[in-house]
């Protein structure tokens, strides 16, 4: 089940961008189709670029607000709400408000916020744009040892040697349309990738030398 | 227990409202003057209107222009009634609660995809229209003459124990609902609507909610006033009313279960106080709505818990350095 929603998801993304979208998978009508309540609801979570958390409520608060909204009662909410503080080590300012965290803290928080209830597809959008190395490696960490579970992520990064660290496979995009799809180091060699991050000249070199 | 915790913090402003209200229920104990008692009887009206709002923007952060538009509908409703059908008040007074809560389900239905100054305007235009139409419709609602409504209760005391009851009851649905989950996805709703949205939770459902429960109180709000005034008039419904509502919750703090209650006595009381030197009151009040939504946003309470922790942690610090030396 969860590979069929890799595959739709690298499909649609493909088809999202490109001219004509008729590859369309019938899935992906469905999720297009739905607003992002119900989209969240069959669980499909998304972090956002711009990080979203709730400013005048606290990190805890954040978290068991996200738990009840997914279908938790009150007591689960608050318990998973507390072991996600201490795996995000983010127990030390849960009782800040969401608007007082730092931006790599609110990056944090929200990874928090989209695995209340673990998501069957979690679509993280550069979550680790302008985040001091240490939560970095405390979100790299979190993403590994979830997928590791069997975890699907659909991860947006510019970010290549974290891609290559956390991605087995990768989708390579340039102006809205897929350059290469596959094994992330055979990616990373194409010569159309190369030649797009680097320039013409250099995929030559690339080539020839 | 975290002071900064929703649920810690709740129960410590029930408590808190709690005294309030038996401090109010004191009252008439000290006062005799029929004048003064009036004067409180209009504040627990008021206060009723501040609770109601502020349920909307204060916690939803849906800066509604109508709250007093929808206690003039609630005093029309159960004057109405009374008026052309003889409905007795123990039909009449429901009555007040509902028909508002529905008309607000509406509005809060229209103004769905609207925030901040085009929700404003649009409810402001909706109370406009809404006095406008019970000002002009002479023949139903006798316009600007008023319908006479009649009483409850007949003395002052006891009207003032019916509306701090209703008070009371506002108070304890509006803590009702924030300790429930609808609670915290309106907190959520006023901080960031999109995020709250794509979080799952039902954005619609809460809105409305929160549109029905505070218009059905500033309507039930209406509907006793106009029980104890005898009269109801379009004037209920004036904007003015609305401008006094918004100071009252700003100066006693927005988003707090304390401060609609504090506010409205405090600004109610004071208004009456200044009531000689004319309307420079209102001057004195705008000014210090500004203040206090610039500077204070939790108002005249969030400075007095601030205080208290301050002390407390002045204290906890003193001990601390006694104890290491």
């Amino acid at each position: 089940m969860a590979l069929l929603e890799v595959d739709s998801v690298t499909k649609r993304f493909g088809g999202l961008r490109a001219v004509d979208g008729a590859s369309l998978h019938v899935d992906e009508g469905e999720l297009l189709g739905l607003n992002p309540t119900q989209l969240t609801r069959r669980g499909v979570l998304r972090m956002f670029q711009m990080t979203r958390v709730f400013a005048r409520v606290s990190a805890f608060d954040n978290l068991v607000v996200c738990g009840l909204a997914m279908g938790l009662d009150e007591p689960a909410a608050s318990g998973r709400a507390v072991e996600l503080l201490e795996e995000l080590q983010l127990a030390h300012v849960m009782h800040l408000d969401g608007g007082q965290l730092s931006g790599g803290q609110k990056k944090l928080l929200e990874f928090g916020m989209c695995f209340m209830v673990p998501p069957r597809l979690a679509l993280l959008d550069e979550p680790f744009a302008a985040v001091h190395p240490v939560m970095k490696e405390t979100m790299a960490s979190f993403i590994r040892r979830r997928n590791a579970n069997g975890q699907t992520f659909v991860l947006v990064s510019h970010d290549m040697p974290v891609v290559v660290e956390l991605c087995p496979r990768s989708v390579c995009m340039n102006a809205g349309k897929v350059l290469a799809e596959g094994p992330t180091q055979q990616v990373l060699r194409d010569a159309s990738v190369i030649e797009a991050y680097l320039g013409e000249h250099a995929a030559d070199e690339v080539e020839h030398g | 227990m975290n002071r900064n915790f929703l649920r810690d913090k709740l129960a410590q402003e029930l408590r808190l409202a709690l005294v309030v209200l038996a401090c109010l229920a004191l009252l008439p104990l000290g006062i005799s003057s029929p004048y003064w008692l009036g004067v409180l009887i209009v504040s627990m009206y008021f206060a009723m209107l501040s609770v109601g709002w502020n349920l909307l923007a204060g916690y939803t952060g849906q800066f509604s222009l109508a709250p007093a538009a929808f206690a003039m509908l609630g005093a029309y409703t159960t004057g109405l009634a009374a008026w052309h059908w003889q409905i007795p008040l123990a039909i009449g007074l429901p009555l007040a609660i509902v028909v508002p809560g529905l008309i607000g389900l509406v509005l809060g239905r229209i103004v769905l995809r609207l925030s901040g100054p085009y929700l404003a305007l649009t409810t402001l235009a909706f109370a406009e229209i809404a006095r406008l139409v019970i000002y002009n419709s002479i023949d139903f609602t006798r316009g600007d003459q008023g319908l006479n409504v009649p009483p409850l209760v007949e003395s002052h005391v006891a009207n003032y124990y019916l509306l701090l009851a209703a008070l009371v009851a506002a108070t304890l649905v509006v803590y009702a609902m924030l300790r429930a989950p609808i609670g915290r996805y309106l907190q959520a709703i006023r901080d960031d609507e999109i995020g709250a949205a794509s979080r799952g939770i039902d954005v619609v459902r809460a809105k409305t909610i929160a549109f029905f429960v505070s218009c059905a109180i500033c309507g039930f709000a209406g509907g006793l006033y106009g029980t104890f005034a005898q009269l109801v008039s379009p004037e209920l419904g004036l904007i003015a009313q609305t401008g006094i509502v918004i100071a009252m919750v700003v100066i006693g703090g927005m988003g707090t279960l304390v401060g609609p209650l504090i506010g409205a006595v405090l600004v109610y009381v004071a208004s009456e106080m200044l009531r000689d030197v004319g309307n420079i009151q209102m001057i004195v009040f705008a000014l210090l709505v500004i203040v206090f939504a610039r500077f204070f946003r939790e108002g005249l309470w969030g400075l007095a818990r601030d205080a208290v922790a301050g002390r407390r942690a002045a204290t906890a610090a003193a001990a601390a350095a006694k104890e290491a030396r």
